[in-house]
């Protein structure tokens, strides 16, 4: 129901089909007296049928793009309200970028939700042009592979990637009553790029291995001259003792 | 052998070792949990089923149990410290070779089994090693070490999503290969105590040990299969078999359960999110209170087991995201103080002659009940078209294995009645249990 502010509605269309557009006014609205109710596709006006007291519809038979569109149902009395009716199938295509390396092979997948499309076609940009990519041409046979996987479902496969197959790509849905297009990104990168940060780790991780065994090896020199040092004092203390009972510290003193 | 039980360092340098025990379950275990984060990418771009892709995690897990036992007896000969470094370097090998990505067989290979190895000979060892450096401590030293895990599963969530956006799932492959190197930085700071050189007796120094009820020479050279005889290592490895059973269930069913309720994405995601939070203070809980030595770890481990399985058998009475949050929260709790005191009271019953042996042996036989436990959770779930059997189902394999963690305690305090009555010692190395002996007195 209309309730004073715009209302608007998207409508998909899969193929040809008899529509039936109404407004339906709430019945808090039925005490306005004087109502003008129009439907309008863009500027020109489509005749109405008054079903009831309330709700005001228009019947349509889409057959073909023609006739599709946006509608539009103006109430007018005390307020102006309207609803709009778009008719359009939509296809949906992936906001995050695909990202792949050189050399390497990207796969980019459309849906299409619910409607089946008759064909498929894919569009590399250049620039601002849109270039239809034809498997059928032979330079382009070794580099895409257009694959429909199943009657919704879409994929083109980019071979041996260069810097130059970074940019956008479109799939275009044909249906009945129209063409729909969705938008993917692919970024190509190089090598380098995750090379930087991993050398960066392996050289983090180089160095305090380094930095650990070194210590290690200082602590058991250390322990070994103390452990000589002792032995060492521990001797001549037994020796001194054998030769001589008392003043053992002195003993030590002289040895060392 | 004898020095190292008596007088384990209990601090100082140990715990050095603690911190990179930490370091090492977050860099193999956390990773594990959040690979999932890859599986789309690489599901997509090898254009294959979600069933196929997922066997790269079923083999990762599968190595890591086969592996333990192989990683437990390669310390002994070995050192944990090399055990680990080579782990580091096979679990970055894996992850490295993983970028290639020549097909699905490779990712099998690559980021399945040699990530899985890798893991293994990481994990096994840093668990080890704590154990051996504490006696009295250990409690806690087991438990901060465990908390790694949960620390770093909690950021790895997002931060490998950002690696994904960044430099694909190749890329972030790559780079987490390489942060798997710092394994072997952590491996490198873990020294063998002293007393491991000991390990080369010669046979008469074999026949002085004091070993239970054992006579046989030497059983540290070679990995200890006569654990098997002991009723208390078979009584704790059915406990282990059981609650692996339950353990997998409830993060598999909590998803889907949430979204049966009703409740949207990222409200179910911040479920996993206070999962991860409470595990982790669960843990550091059970460590400093077990540290306290008031209560028996094997106590302590029953307590936390029937607490959980309290709050498995409540979970599905949750009709919303509040009731739901809150049981969540209590069972990630009591997971996280079950998993940091249940590796010490495995030290406990067998003591820390045969740990290494029995950690390997414990961790390939529970293994078993990890395989079963989340098909045959599946199958009930199925059968009673709700996912919440799948919380009964955990909860009740939970309360028998209590059971078992009772009988085992049984056992063990009849063993220690008898001891005392005898004029000289049964057996007893184990520091711990005579320390509790001694209290009684």
């Amino acid at each position: 129901g209309v309730s004073g502010t715009p209302v608007e509605k998207n409508i998909t269309l899969g193929s040809a089909s008899r529509i039936e557009l109404s407004c339906r006014l709430d019945n808090k609205y039925s005490h306005f007296k004087s109502l003008q109710v129009t439907w309008k596709r863009g500027n020109e006006t489509v005749r109405h049928i008054n079903k009831t007291e309330n709700s005001w519809s228009i019947q349509l038979r889409i057959l073909d793009n023609s006739k599709l569109g946006s509608y539009s149902c103006t109430l007018k009395g005390e307020e102006e309200v309207g609803a709009m009716f778009h008719l359009q199938p939509k296809i949906e295509g992936k906001e995050k970028p695909i990202i792949s390396y050189e050399g390497d092979t990207a796969v980019m997948t459309c849906e299409s939700s619910g409607y089946t499309p008759i064909a498929w076609t894919w569009y590399m940009t250049n620039g601002s042009e849109q270039i239809a990519i034809n498997i059928n041409d032979s330079l382009l046979a070794d580099k895409y592979v257009i694959n429909t996987i199943s009657a919704n479902v879409t994929h083109l496969k980019i071979l041996e990637l260069t810097k130059e197959d970074d940019g956008v790509y479109w799939c275009e849905a044909a249906f009945e009553l129209g063409k729909s297009k969705g938008k993917l990104k692919l970024k190509v990168l190089s090598f380098m790029v995750p090379l930087k940060p991993f050398l960066a780790i392996v050289a983090e991780v180089v160095v305090l291995v380094t930095i650990i065994f070194l210590y290690e090896m200082y602590l058991k020199k250390k322990e070994k001259r103390a452990a000589e040092f002792w032995s060492l004092t521990s001797l001549s203390y037994s020796k001194s003792e054998e030769s001589n009972g008392l003043e053992s510290s002195s003993a030590r003193h002289r040895k060392i | 052998m004898q020095a190292k039980d008596s007088n384990p360092p209990d601090g100082g340098y140990g715990w050095v070792v603690v911190v990179s025990a930490f370091m090492v379950m977050g860099l193999t275990a956390a990773i594990l949990k959040t690979f999932g984060l890859f599986f789309v990418e690489i599901q997509q771009h090898f254009d294959e089923l979600a069933s196929t892709t997922s066997w790269i995690t079923s083999i990762t897990i599968a190595i890591f149990h086969l592996g333990a036992p192989v990683a437990s007896s390669l310390c002994v000969r070995y050192t944990h410290r090399a055990v680990v470094i080579t782990g580091g370097l096979l679990a970055f090998s894996g992850m490295a070779l993983g970028f290639l990505g020549l097909n699905m067989v490779w990712m099998y290979a690559t980021t399945g089994f040699l990530q899985g190895l890798g893991i293994s000979f990481s994990w096994t060892p840093a668990i080890s090693i704590v154990s051996h450096y504490f006696s009295k401590k250990r409690a806690l030293a087991n438990a901060i070490a465990s908390a790694g895990e949960s620390a770093f599963a909690f950021t790895f969530g997002p931060f490998f999503q950002w690696l994904i956006s960044q430099y694909g799932w190749k890329g972030g492959l790559f780079i987490i290969g390489g942060i798997q190197l710092n394994i072997c930085v952590c491996g490198v700071l873990m020294r063998p105590l002293a007393s491991s050189c000991v390990l080369e007796a010669p046979p008469d120094k074999g026949a002085s040990k004091i070993d239970k009820e054992d006579q046989s020479p030497v059983t540290h050279k070679t990995f200890n299969w006569m654990l098997v005889r002991r009723p208390e290592f078979v009584l704790y490895a059915i406990f282990g078999i059981l609650a692996a059973m339950s353990f997998f269930v409830p993060p598999l069913f909590l998803v889907p359960l949430s979204y049966s309720m009703g409740i949207d994405e990222s409200w179910t995601a911040s479920l996993l999110s206070i999962l991860a939070m409470v595990d982790f203070a669960g843990r550091l809980l059970c460590g400093w209170y077990a540290n306290l030595h008031v209560t028996k770890t094997v106590h302590l481990l029953t307590m936390t087991i029937t607490l959980i399985s309290t709050s498995l058998m409540l979970l599905p009475l949750a009709n919303d995201y509040l009731s739901l949050a809150i049981f969540t929260g209590f069972y990630g709790f009591f997971f996280g103080t079950t998993v940091a005191v249940h590796i010490t009271v495995l030290a406990d019953v067998v003591g820390m002659s045969d740990f290494d042996s029995a950690l390997g042996l414990f961790m390939l036989i529970r293994s078993t009940g990890g395989f079963v436990g989340p098909p045959l959770a599946g199958l009930l779930v199925d059968m009673a078209g709700d996912y919440r059997a799948g919380f009964y189902m955990a909860g009740t394999t939970l309360v028998l294995s209590a059971g078992f963690l009772v009988t085992l305690d049984q056992l063990q305090q009849r063993k220690e009645r008898g001891s005392q009555a005898n004029t000289k010692p049964e057996k007893s190395t184990l520091p711990y249990p005579s320390f509790h002996l001694l209290k009684l007195q």
